[in-house]
């Protein structure tokens, strides 16, 4: 079997398995911890497609995740608006956030794009507390109206939204755009030596990363039915990072994979209640140390060796 | 015939250093042009100035008729002018051909062929067509060197700047890549401007010399007449002894 097959084969059984699995494990509490894994999955799969690709750190991906969020709700409880439209200026707002950023840090080299990520998703945390009759402040929005009734519905919803997702921009990052911004990566000097606009495909790519990564941060406003300033903290940014590395970087559906697996691992330490942190903590320090190049996708790629 | 290039009054000063001093020079359609001098003589700034990569304090580059004054590096590509670096720097990571590749995405080539396809050419073309899928980082120093002109030429340039081709490599390197850079100029008719330390190949190789020193265009000639030059010799090839061994090098290509 050629490359291209085994993956679509191996992307087909996925995502049979993460349909399957609600109707095995039926609860509405697993179904709601598989939802929200399959948002991290969003948020994960997205931001591996700028930074993983371009080698770009983005240190504040929350900032388009929340922006996403408090767009369906202030739509949903501010103006009434049908959830629906959540998803439609969700996306639209985190861009327009991306260029914000993007426009002026990613035309030059040096921390200044990191650091503005960084710095804007704290600032957007502070300006919710501070602008709170509007955001209320620590206890968010409350009372967003839900997309789907169903809980299980909504988890199909979310899973279509994943798989829509990685398909694209794995399409993109096998296509010659994922060439160049892989080029990004290598050196900015000799890629425009090669003629090619660095600036313009970075902040495109970044436009691309915020937009999912909005409509993410709605699909888990409307599961969550809340929002908070926690959507901007700098820790959701964090735990996205580390789910890119253990998954593996620059593969999209590795970081998707390290989003669910470590999800589902903080969920099976509850038992462990105030020593979770420690085993959690540990088990990434020895996936980190033991295999830098991270999980899910280097196994994936021993797999699809094997078949070819 | 008029010039391909056409550079005047270019200037660029680092702090107290002026590093390229009131530079002015043509380039005919399908010539081969060196630009020889010391270190620190101000050859690679000058082209990063042409090439946009550093921004020029003042001067005008014409090119093809066209100016190219506040043009980013990638626009300048696009108009036909394209360049290697000194030090090679390959995308890591990524294999031979899809460093190549990069190139032929630039838009002035991007419908001139499936880029994958042209660079699977161009690698042949430049003797690297068995390695195109290693990784452009394994490649020793004298195939980067290859990968370096064969990303150039990807993007069809008029007018190719080569800075240092030759340095690093070992004798037994030096002369296919010379011949290579001869070949392109002979059936391309590429224009070619090329910055050498290397006196025997380089002499061989072109037609004119631009020779710099202190930022500044002291002598411009033939190679037969520039190693004569007494600005050259005063500035550049310093005292007797070295004087005399450039005399016996270039009597043995005469």
């Amino acid at each position: 079997m050629t490359i291209p097959s085994i993956d679509w084969l191996g992307a087909l059984l996925a995502l049979a398995l993460l349909a399957a699995i609600p109707l095995v494990f039926g609860s509405t509490y697993t179904i709601g911890v598989l939802t929200v894994a399959l948002c991290y999955g969003i948020w994960a799969a997205s931001w591996d497609f700028m930074s993983g690709l371009t080698g770009r750190e983005n240190f504040g991906h929350s900032l388009f995740i929340g922006a996403g969020a408090y767009t369906a709700g202030f739509l949903n409880v501010n103006f009434g608006a049908s959830p629906w439209w959540s998803l439609v200026a969700a996306p639209l707002v985190a861009v327009l956030f991306s260029v914000i950023i993007g426009f002026p840090t990613l035309r030059l080299r040096g921390p200044y794009f990191a650091l503005a990520m960084l710095s804007g998703s704290a600032v957007m945390l502070n300006l919710t507390i501070i602008f709170s009759v509007y955001t209320g402040g620590q206890d968010g929005l409350n009372g967003l109206f839900p997309i789907l009734d169903s809980v299980l519905a909504y988890y199909y919803l979310t899973l279509a939204f994943l798989a829509a997702s990685v398909v694209l921009l794995r399409l993109l990052a096998n296509s010659s755009w994922g060439v160049i911004l892989r080029a990004i990566r290598g050196d900015e000097a000799t890629c425009q030596a090669a003629g090619i606009n660095v600036t313009f495909y970075k902040i495109a790519s970044l436009m691309i990363s915020a937009a999912i990564a909005g409509l993410g941060g709605a699909l888990y406003a409307h599961y969550q039915l809340q929002v908070g300033p926690d959507l901007f903290a700098v820790i959701l940014s964090i735990n996205i990072i580390i789910m890119v590395y253990v998954g593996g970087m620059g593969s999209i559906y590795g970081p998707v994979g390290g989003a669910i697996l470590l999800n589902a691992l903080t969920e099976s330490l509850r038992g462990l209640s105030e020593y979770r942190l420690w085993v959690y903590t540990l088990v990434l320090m020895i996936i980190l140390f033991f295999l830098p190049q991270g999980l899910i996708a280097p196994l994936w790629r021993r797999v699809r060796s094997a078949l070819s | 015939m008029s010039a391909l290039l056409q550079v005047s009054g270019l200037n660029k000063h680092f702090g107290g250093l002026h590093a390229v001093k009131n530079v002015a020079f043509a380039l005919q359609p399908g010539s081969i042009t060196g630009v020889l001098g010391p270190n620190g003589a101000g050859k690679t700034t000058m082209f990063n100035l042409l090439t946009g990569f550093i921004p020029a304090d003042s001067g005008t580059v014409l090119f093809d008729g066209r100016s190219l004054v506040g043009l980013a590096p990638h626009q300048i590509v696009n108009c036909g002018l394209a360049r290697t670096f000194q030090l090679a720097r390959p995308f890591a990571g990524m294999s031979a051909v899809e460093n190549v590749e990069v190139a032929c995405l630039a838009p002035r080539v991007r419908h001139a062929g499936k880029p994958r396809e042209r660079a699977h050419a161009l690698l042949g073309h430049v003797g690297l067509g068995d390695k195109a899928e290693l990784d452009a980082d394994v490649l020793p120093y004298g195939d980067l060197r290859r990968l370096e002109i064969a990303r150039a030429l990807a993007t069809n340039p008029k007018l190719l700047l080569l800075d240092e081709p030759f340095a690093g490599l070992g004798a037994s390197e030096i002369g296919p890549l010379a011949e290579l850079i001869r070949s392109l100029h002979r059936s391309e008719g590429l224009t070619i401007l090329i910055i050498e330390h290397k006196l025997r190949e380089f002499m061989q190789l072109v037609h004119d010399v631009i020779a710099m020193d202190f930022g500044e265009v002291v002598a411009v000639g033939t190679p037969a007449e520039i190693v004569r030059h007494p600005r050259v010799i005063e500035a550049y090839l310093g005292t007797t002894p070295i004087d005399l061994a450039l005399e016996r090098d270039h009597a043995g290509l005469a």
